[in-house]
């Protein structure tokens, strides 16, 4: 199989299934309690805490563990219940869908824009905020691919995951800058200082850790900016060669974006089809196709980026991460010309460049 | 973003519809004109992520052969080719009462959010049947 939806979620590191493997045997206790056990597992917790404020450039205080970044992000969001909300069209449902349930028009304003955009890989320009409003950031796919300091960036709010960086599902993270309003969205526990109830998941945070462990010890964001980058070009520029009717729907250009996602459309091909077909060669990606997802609109990324639905519905996301190669690159480049073939052949749509 | 995965098993698909996919039955290749058929359909839009076009040969008022193309998701290319093999020699009159129910039962039921916006073929035949009869008056 060749996995290429990192951005999705990733494989378990190996380190992490041995971390959480040990953890679920002798850090069972609940991190709350007060006896050895318990301290036990509470270190492992606040372990995992000071990791994450040392690689973001926070105090370890300024860390609330969540069930996972959506909920992260309704924190913030909520927090901010009857204030106005700024979120860009690009972020993730769980902002926007937050956002038109809690946003008001008292002051001060609340912005939430991503740094990277998880479907295209692309950058935002994060807003200038003025004196006493805030800025959250969701960095879900930054984690581990960029160095991130969130006093550079001048951000109150930040939300992370473990298991975009080969940690596991349902842990995520919240950044709340010391002096920020702060509303908890789980109540009825004195876990997290009271700012999130809830029994400690020792485990996945275990995990957690040993992801983060990972990503500084190798310097992974050193490894996606070399070998990764060299992956996701490599294959935009075979796409773009070999493949009549394809589009980029990523700005490859250093500086413009993740150096992991590539987002390409195929003209008169849909996504949908593309993947599944993928599939059977074994080849793993997602789309921004509405029939995927279930949706009757197509991706509100790229339709918010393209403007185009044709070009949502016919859009393919590759997602790198740190165990693809080359062999991989090739593998895609094996089957997709003809897949795409195939479906253009069969399309009832003609493509543009065929008939130009 | 979906996986196309569900939690019923490997694919939300079923096996029908995965044969039906994967070896699509009686579709245009390529250029239309390869195909000597009496009357086209159409239905659907490309912005709304599916189009079907339907080609009919027809002998004796019966649906001697037939060829289509689509634009469209797993289900679209699937329940198309489904079509095909379901109105292949059937009357005119037997053809235009192919009804989404009857696409859906022969793939072994469609994904539920699939059904209206993927079973579209029929309409694509129906609109062809129309067409070959005005084209006859």
């Amino acid at each position: 199989m060749v996995y290429l939806d990192y951005a999705a979620t990733s494989p378990l590191l190996d380190e992490v299934v041995v971390a959480m493997h040990r953890a679920e045997k002798e850090l069972f206790a609940n991190a709350s309690a007060l006896h050895t056990p318990g301290h036990l597992a509470l270190n492992e917790v606040e372990d995992c805490r000071k990791l994450l404020a040392e690689l973001i450039n926070a105090k370890p205080e300024e860390i609330i563990f969540t069930a996972s970044a959506s909920e992260a992000n309704n924190t913030v969001i909520r927090t901010f219940e009857g204030y106005k909300i700024d979120t860009s069209p690009l972020e993730h449902h769980s902002i926007i869908e937050s956002a038109k349930i809690y946003s008001g028009d008292k002051n001060p304003k609340l912005y939430s824009y991503m740094l990277a955009n998880n479907e295209t890989g692309e950058f935002l320009e994060l807003p200038k905020k003025k004196d006493g409003e805030y800025l959250h950031s969701d960095l879900t796919q930054v984690l581990g691919k960029m160095p991130i300091n969130v006093k550079k960036l001048g951000l109150d709010y930040a939300t992370f995951s473990a298991h975009k960086i080969g940690g596991p599902v349902g842990v995520g993270a919240l950044y709340v800058r010391t002096d920020v309003p702060f509303k908890p969205l789980i109540i009825g526990g004195n876990q997290e200082k009271k700012r999130r109830g809830g029994t400690y998941n020792t485990v996945g945070i275990s995990g957690f850790k040993a992801a983060l462990e990972y990503a500084k010890k190798n310097v992974t964001w050193e490894i996606y900016d070399k070998k990764v980058r060299g992956l996701r070009d490599t294959l935009a520029k075979r796409i773009l060669d070999e493949i009549p009717g394809s589009s980029l729907n990523t700005d490859i250009k250093k500086g413009e974006s993740l150096p992991n996602i590539l987002n390409a459309s195929f003209e008169a091909a849909e996504g949908e089809s593309i993947q599944l077909y993928l599939d059977a060669e074994g080849i793993i990606v997602s789309t921004g196709s509405a029939c995927a997802a279930g949706d009757i609109k197509p991706s509100h990324v790229l339709m918010a980026k393209t403007g185009d639905a044709e070009v949502a519905h016919s859009s393919i996301r590759f997602s790198f991460g740190l165990s693809n190669t080359m062999e991989d690159v090739e593998k895609v480049m094996a089957v997709l010309p003809q897949i795409i073939a195939n479906l253009q052949g069969m399309s009832t749509i003609k493509i543009r460049s065929m008939n130009e | 973003m979906s996986d196309g995965k569900s939690d019923t098993g490997d694919w939300v698909y079923s096996d029908t519809v995965k044969d039906h996919f994967l070896n699509p039955r009686n579709f245009l290749m390529g250029d239309e004109s390869k195909f000597d058929y009496d009357a086209v359909g159409l239905v659907g839009n490309p912005i709304c992520g599916d189009q079907m076009k339907m080609y009919i040969k027809v002998k004796d008022d019966k649906i001697f052969d037939l060829r289509w193309k689509t634009y469209g998701c797993a289900s679209a290319i699937a329940s198309t080719s489904a079509l095909s093999e379901l109105a292949k020699g059937k009357t005119l009159d037997e053809a235009l009462q192919i009804s989404a129910k009857d696409i859906d039962n022969y793939l072994g039921n469609l994904p539920k959010h699939k059904f209206h916006c993927s079973i579209l073929g029929h309409d694509a035949l129906r609109d062809a049947i129309n067409n070959y009869r005005s084209n006859k008056k």
